[in-house]
């Protein structure tokens, strides 16, 4: 059956001939993975040949939103972006804030999908149901908020723009998409895959709208929904500090990283927490149909961004050696400027800091150099000097230079900022994440540390924690809603597609459709020839004990790793070596 | 007479308020035809602050020349003798009246009881 929220039109770009067409949306396919992710994952595993190069025309780049996307359905302005992804050989979906997903909807399409390469540099310009394919001779090289800038002034800011910069241009495979100046697809070389396709960026407006059945009773209703699950203090803290609010808590817990993971906690972390960066804020900015706006625009000195977000502090600021910030946020800056994760291209950096200070190879980089380690930003985005090594992510560089037992990665996707050693469950998430290291598939730290719901420091049971948390994220991403609506259960995630889709769906559905979605991503990974073997933990964590904090003498036993590794097998029922059984695949 | 009200400081760009806006009037969520359309962006390192809701001043009223639009406690506009000739448009200082094949479209805060203030979720827009 046809589902109302959807448009039901896929727009496929071809960009070797410089052709779009439309098509019906998978509709069999919605059902079973509903939107956003799920879909983006489920249409790239079947379309994308095993074993391609993840910078070649024959990858796709694909843009998805939801059943949600366009209505006032809260929190559901975020957009999925997914490819093979260059740093991995794994799927890879991204999720985008901002206001493109919402344009993109009210432009006509559930999902969008580039393939082939243009020939010479250019951007897309989507306007409903036109598509022109415009010269970017002008755009090339420059910075992503440069280039977003000039766009705006060009076609006004009715338009959305998603860009790439200096990094993605240059296939740096820790590059990112940008939107709305300070909105991230961010991980995973997301922004080379699209610098491959000689893609600077995306111009999109949109005029039409999202039809749901029984309106008037819907808005009603989502209201309710509004004002009394999304508006309370679980969730609204959001609004008051953005991500900065994790900084006491992952101190406080023991898993605020410290030179590069080597402790765990930072006496000097009111030097740069929320209530000093929040001194420098201009305005409040969220994304579409938020109801939380995490954003804040804040300048300290002459640095500029909107957040920083828990990730980027930590990750520039203690994980460095470094508490100024003003260097924080001129980080985050010149990250996002330049089409960098800051995530991936900070963890490469605060490496070649302790491979420096460790005597193993110089990188002329120590721990607390702010100056420096901004300037290597721009090194790495252009591969210049030793930002040539450095661009290859930490994985590679380690295979070149040593220092592989603190190379924090998996699969090559560097490490977020929550130590592991001070809450085990999220060395198993990291370990067995669709993508690599990410935070967003299970976030262990929630149940272990913060609602010290679970006894953070042992395997029991961490199997089963680590499946729930990453099923209800896998539906609730799939949806295209946003994590900081914590509060979201299945009954209200059924009761809201129910309304807008006009098809009757179940709390049990829900459930499945996030089974399904970890499924079809291990299915692709599978097929690219992952299983156990890269299911994995730096060394770092087994070898050597947090030496402060809350979680001080923590080190993960490797056995009690590989204990984690088979309880989550066990849970999806794949066998120990990771693999999922045929009759699985068949059913996905 | 309680008008509509807007504080930016509050504002977080969300756009739910054109969303509710257009599906309570328009059977769908088409903000391209609501009655109201506030955005934030940003432009030259600066957040910016696009305000375009009735403030129930009555100009489109009295500039109507065929007198279809009456201030009451609300607009009403009389749409069988509305002429679609766009005065009221041109002469709206927030620029919020739109027309549509020939018809005004003008907010009236949904008779006294504005959805956008209902889903507005941090209060930046209020009715008083």
């Amino acid at each position: 059956m046809t589902m109302l929220g959807y448009k039901n039109c896929v727009l496929r770009v071809d960009l070797t001939m410089k052709g779009a067409t439309m098509e019906p949306l998978r509709m069999d396919w919605a059902e079973k993975y509903i939107g956003s992710k799920g879909l983006a994952i489920k249409y790239l595993y079947e379309e994308l040949k095993p074993g391609i190069d993840a910078l070649g025309p024959e990858n796709k780049l694909m843009f998805t939103n939801g059943p949600f996307t366009g209505t006032p359905v809260p929190c559901s302005g975020k957009l999925s972006v997914a490819a093979k992804s260059p740093a991995t050989g794994t799927i890879n979906d991204c999720s985008i804030g901002g206001h493109a997903g919402i344009q993109i909807k009210y432009a006509g399409y559930d999902a969008i999908i580039f393939e082939g390469k243009l020939k010479e540099p250019g951007y897309v310009l989507i306007e409903d149901g036109k598509v022109a394919f415009k010269d970017a001779s002008d755009l090339w090289g420059l910075g992503s908020h440069e280039a977003e800038k000039i766009l705006a002034d060009r076609y006004g800011h009715d338009y959305s723009v998603l860009s790439i910069g200096p990094a993605g241009e240059n296939l740096v495979t820790m590059s990112c998409i940008n939107s709305d100046y300070y909105r991230q697809a961010g991980r995973g070389g997301i922004g080379a895959v699209m610098g491959s396709k000689n893609l600077k960026a995306i111009v999109v407006r949109g005029t039409g709208g999202v039809e749901v059945p029984n309106i008037v009773e819907a808005t009603k209703r989502i209201i309710e929904i509004m004002q009394q699950d999304v508006l309370q203090e679980d969730n609204t803290f959001v609004f008051d500090y953005g991500t900065t609010a994790f900084l006491e808590a992952c101190n406080d817990g023991g898993i605020l990283p410290v030179n590069n993971f080597q402790d765990a906690t930072d006496e000097r972390w009111v030097e740069y927490n929320g209530d000093v960066l929040l001194q420098g804020k201009k305005g409040k900015r969220g994304c579409g149909s938020c109801g939380l706006g995490c954003g804040n625009f804040l300048q300290i000195g002459d640095a500029i961004c909107e957040g920083p977000e828990y990730e980027s502090i930590a990750v520039a600021g203690p994980n460095a050696g470094v508490r100024d910030p003003e260097a924080i946020v001129k980080f985050n800056q010149v990250a996002d400027n330049m089409g960098l994760d800051t995530i991936s291209a900070g963890d490469v950096i605060i490496w070649a800091m302790e491979m420096t200070e460790k005597g193993i190879h110089d990188f002329g980089i120590r721990f607390g150099e702010a100056d420096k380690m901004i300037q290597y930003l721009e090194l790495m985005a252009k591969r210049e000097g030793v930002g040539a090594d450095l661009a290859l992510g930490v994985k590679a560089c380690a295979a070149k230079y040593g220092g592989e037992d603190f190379a924090m990665h998996v699969k090559g996707l560097e490490y977020p900022q929550y130590e592991p050693r001070g809450s085990w469950g999220m060395s198993l998430a990291y370990a067995v994440s669709d993508r690599g290291a990410c935070h967003m598939r299970a976030y262990a730290p929630n149940v272990e540390v913060f609602a010290a719901a679970v006894p953070p420091y042992t395997a029991e049971g961490k199997g089963q924690m680590v499946y729930e948390l990453a099923e209800s994220n896998a539906v609730k991403f799939s949806l295209c809603i946003c994590d900081f609506w914590g509060t979201l259960n299945y009954e209200t995630m059924a009761e809201l597609l129910t309304i807008v889709t006009g098809k009757t769906w179940t709390v049990e559905e829900m459930g499945e459709v996030g089974r399904r979605v970890i499924n079809v991503a291990r299915a692709f990974n599978q097929r690219e020839g992952f299983n156990r073997k890269d299911d994995t933990m730096p060394k770092r964590l087994a070898k050597e004990a947090l030496k402060s904090g809350a979680a001080a003498g923590q080190s993960i036993p490797q056995e009690a790793f590989e204990d984690m590794l088979d309880q989550y097998y066990d849970v999806l029922g794949w066998d120990r070596n990771g693999m999922m059984p045929d009759e699985m695949i068949c059913q996905l | 007479m309680k008008r509509l009200k807007f504080s930016k400081e509050k504002c977080i760009g969300c756009q739910l308020c054109a969303q509710v806006c257009s599906g309570m009037k328009e059977g769908a969520y088409i903000p391209s035809k609501a009655r109201i359309d506030i955005e934030t962006y940003y432009d030259n390192g600066n957040l910016k602050y696009k305000d375009s809701y009735c403030i129930l001043c009555g100009i489109c009223a009295k500039a109507c020349p065929v007198q279809c639009i009456t201030l009451g406690e609300y607009l009403t506009v009389d749409w069988s003798r509305c002429i679609g000739c766009g005065t009221c448009q041109a002469k709206c200082p927030k620029k919020v009246i739109k027309i549509i094949d020939e018809k005004a479209y003008i907010c009236d805060t949904c008779q006294g009881n504005p959805t956008c203030v209902q889903i507005c979720p941090q209060h930046a827009l209020t009715f008083e």
